[in-house]
Parts: structure tokens; sequence; C-alpha cells
């Protein structure tokens, strides 16, 4: 169990402030079709919303014209606090700068995401600090 | 990194805002990436077009380069809108028109060729190893695969500030020695017909590395088109090595795993079943038709149409309305719906459909999650014939 004190290597891709409740989403999501970027929930879902979380996922998959949904995230108050992905490609880090989305690649990304669904996390540097919510 | 006099001059603004932003954002996305210097392209290609998908932000940011003196440096083309531009089409919603035509003022005013297709490479084919900065996933590695071009999957943003500025970042597939097949796919069931969309969507999900794929060499270009536009949809492909395709200098191959795609493992790609009663769309345009393929349904057409059994919509390059006018005309008169620099991906539907039959494995992916519908995968010769003759003639 990922009872507080889970520390995660990660690889700063896009640096900012990543702190918050994790969603942890373990697939590859294509922005554009499966996210509304009015609502920020994955579509045909109310409790899987992107929005003011730390959005743990592979990485992205499909149309280009994510960096667009990514940066209606942000003008709708509906992005997440930052990504913590498996893999990047170059559309999602596009998305990202246009967005203002801290991204980085969490080096053990399966460990992160087998032990620490409902937790909370705080990105140090290039540490991921995991710890219950309070 | 490192750039130029020129670039620096450019980021500094003496070239004006707009190319300063731009180069801003491929500074900062190359640095990311972990690109050393810039490169010079040949040819953007601008996705992101369609009002329904970039919605008012997207025309602000658009409307905003566009004001502070953005313009192409280099030839560039853009994506489908979200109307039918012949303005014939009975399927296609145009209820968005007034807002699209802001956006298609916007980039032909900053002087992008509105070619309103996500087949680029039919206005300008692009040669071996020159740099691209394309959006369009479907294009990307179609430029990348079938013309051993150089071109990351470039978001919709990117490939608008490469055009404005002439480079995009040096990294990835961009450089020689990314470009390596590691993942060895031999698919057998292509040559017992299972459609080649199918198979896309299977390597999308499974594959992360490039793949050196075997036993398609045969393919029509309808087929390669459906395979590598549904590697991209339902996973972040930007290239495929095709044995017996894709140019011999522009890749390496260094196999460290091999897979075999059984056909059993195809099915469940293949989509849903129809029932009686269904509400058929056939629909072939995904990515746009190329010439060839469009010959192909008129053929088709003359020998099981018309349509009785549901509707068939066809999606074109909008240059087609003028160049092929009277093939278009045919189709129309047979009873088909041509759709012009569009497709029902990046549109709304005016028309309930309960299932759309496909070649396309990107249509499938993605009408199932925008549209809500049912989908199906087929060659191009049964789509045409389920809708002109049934499902089970």
């Amino acid at each position: 169990m990922c009872v507080g004190g889970l520390r995660a290597k990660l690889r700063p891709v896009i640096p900012g402030v990543c702190k918050g409740e994790l969603l942890i989403v373990d697939r590859y999501i294509s922005f554009f079709g499966e996210v509304d970027p009015v609502t920020g929930c994955l579509k045909n879902t109310t409790d899987l919303c992107v929005g003011g979380k730390v959005l743990v996922f592979r990485g992205s998959r499909g149309s280009t014209v994510a960096p667009y949904i990514l940066y209606a995230l942000r003008k709708n108050s509906k992005a997440p606090t930052c990504m913590l992905v498996k893999e990047v490609e170059p559309m999602l880090v596009a998305g990202c700068v246009l967005g203002e989305i801290p991204l980085y690649v969490v080096l053990n990304y399966h460990e992160v995401v087998e032990a620490c669904r409902n937790m909370c996390a705080e990105v140090e540097g290039d540490e991921l600090r995991v710890h219950k919510c309070t | 990194m490192y750039l130029t006099k020129d670039q620096e001059k450019m980021l500094s603004g003496e070239y004006g805002w707009a190319a300063a932003k731009a180069l801003e954002l491929i500074v900062r996305v190359g640095g990311a990436m972990g690109a050393e210097e810039l490169v010079e392209v040949k040819h953007a290609h601008v996705s992101g077009v369609s009002y329904t998908n970039v919605g008012d932000h997207g025309l602000e940011f658009l409307s905003d380069f566009y004001a502070k003196g953005g313009r192409a440096r280099v030839y560039t083309t853009i994506n489908p809108g979200c109307v039918d531009y012949s303005g014939l089409s009975n399927i296609i919603d145009n209820d968005f028109a007034a807002r699209q035509m802001l956006v298609d003022n916007i980039l032909q005013s900053m002087g992008f060729k509105p070619v309103h297709t996500c087949i680029p490479h039919y206005h300008r084919p692009p040669l071996e190893n020159e740099h691209l900065a394309w959006g369009e996933s479907s294009a990307v590695i179609y430029a990348n695969s079938v013309f051993g071009a150089r071109t990351n999957r470039e978001g919709g943003p990117v490939a608008l500030s490469a055009s404005i500025t002439g480079y995009t970042y040096k990294a990835g597939l961009h450089i020689e020695s990314n470009r390596v097949a590691r993942v060895k796919v031999e698919v057998p069931a292509i040559s017992r017909g299972v459609p080649p969309g199918a198979l896309g969507l299977w390597i999308g999900d499974h594959i992360r590395e490039i793949p050196y794929i075997t036993g398609v060499k045969n393919l029509d270009v309808s087929g390669v088109k459906s395979l590598l536009a549904s590697m991209a949809a339902s996973g972040n492909h930007a290239l495929a090595v095709l044995n017996g395709i894709t140019p011999r200098n522009t890749y390496r191959v260094e196999i460290e795993d091999k897979v075999v795609v059984e056909d059993k493992a195809l099915e469940e790609y293949l989509g849903d079943d129809i029932s009686s009663g269904d509400r058929v769309l056939g629909y072939v345009g995904c990515p746009h038709l190329h010439p060839v393929e469009l010959l192909k349904v008129v053929e088709l057409l003359r020998k099981y149409g018309p349509p009785r059994k549901g509707k068939l919509m066809i999606t074109v390059p909008r240059e087609y309305a003028i160049t092929f006018q009277s093939i278009l005309y045919e189709l129309r008169v047979r009873g088909v719906d041509v759709a012009v620099g569009t497709c029902p991906i990046v549109s709304r539907l005016k028309e309930k459909f309960d299932v759309v039959l496909t070649n396309s494995g990107k249509a499938l992916f993605y009408m199932k999650k925008i549209h809500g519908v049912k989908a199906r995968i087929v060659g191009v010769e049964e789509v045409v014939k389920c809708v002109c003759r049934g499902f089970k003639s």
C-alpha cells in the first residue's frame, strides 16, 4: 500500500508547481474526442474530471488538435494542476506549454499507479512525494 | 539551445510579436524534447482548423496571431473545416458556417493555402528526408512512412508557429538516429483480406516502438492510408516502416522483438455488429480520398448503386470541387452524399445514424467517441455494396 512516504523519481519536462490530489487514469488519452474541454471530464464520465487534479496517465495519443483542447481547459479553468506521465511526445509537450501545465515523466510509473490511488502528492525538484490527502 | 543570429533577432521581437511568440513556443517545446538547434522546414500543415474542434478559445488564439502580424514564411496548407464547402451535403451540419468563416478568413489572410484537407501530400508530395512541420496525425505518419520525409506529430499551434517562423525544433524524427524500427510486426491476416484499419487500431493499442511491418507491400493506396491513420489514432505513432513501401534510406532497422498478429486478435477491432433496422451510414474518405480511391468509388457505384439500404457519404479535399467536378456530379446523381473540405470527425451531423460502416479505423475510433454511434470496419467495396444491396446480400 502507498500509505505515505512513497517517493517516485521524476524527469521534469516542463517544471512548475505540482501539488494536489492524484487522478490516475492508467491508459493513453486522446484529449480530442476523450476529454470535454468545457467540463474537463473524460467523455461519458462524471467522476473522472481532470480540473485541479494531478493527472497521472500513460501519455497522449490520437489527434494533433490536443494542444487546443489543453489550451481551452486552461481558459475554462478546468486544466489539471500538472501531469505525470509514463512517456511524452511532442504534441503533449506543446499542449502543456500552451496550457501552462507542468509536465513530468514518472520513472517508476507503474509503482505509482498500482499503489497510489486516492492519494495526494507533491513534486519537489525531481521527486514526487505521495501522502494521504488531508 | 543554439540559435543563429537571425533566430535570436526573431526571438527578441525584431520581426514582430507574432514571430517572437511563435519561436518562443517552438524553442520551449524543443527544449523540453531535448533539441539542441532548430531546423528549416519546407512545408507546414496546420491542424486545428475546424471551429467545432478548436472552439472560441482556439479562434481567439488564431485571431491574436493574425492581428499581431503572423504571416506564413513557408508553404502552408490547412486541415478540414467543420462545414461542407460545396453546400450540397445533406448530412454535414453547416450551422457553424459563420464561425468557421472567421477561422478560414484568418488562416487565409495569414497566407495559408485553404486546401481544407487531411491529405496535404496530394497538393505537395514531400521529398525524401525533407524537413516538414505537419499537424494532422494521419498526414504525419503518411509523410514519414510513405514519402520518407521528416516530421514529428506537431500539435496544431506548433505547426502554425513553424509556418510563421520557417523553423521547427530539431528533435525526434528530424534526426536520423531516432528513425529506428525495433519491433517486427508480421500480419498474415492482411493477405486474407482483413481490413488494414483494424490492424492499425491493434498496432496503435499494443506497440509503443516504431514498428517494422511486413506483409503489407501489396496494399493499395486506400489500405496504406487506412492502416497508418488508424495507428496514429489509437496510438501515438508518427512512423511505421512498411517493408517494400518506405524509402530505404530514410530509416534503420534494429529488431529487438517480433510480434505475429493473428486474425483472432483483430476481431475485436472490427467494431460493432449491425442489427436489422439500424440506420446505416456508409462512409469512405477518412483520411480524404485520393483521386485513385475516388475513381474506385465511382466504379463501385456503377456496379452496385444506388444506395437503397442506407446513406453513403464520401469526403474529399476542397480542391476536388473544381478539379473533379464532373466525377462529384456523377456521384451525387447516383445518390452519394459528397462533402468537400470537411469530414464527420471534425463536424456535426444533421442526421442521426445507429451505425457507421467504414473502411477507416480512424473513423471508427472517433465516430464512436464523438457521435456516440456504433461503427464497423469493412473493405471499401463492402461499404458500397452493403449500403446499396443490403448487409447480407
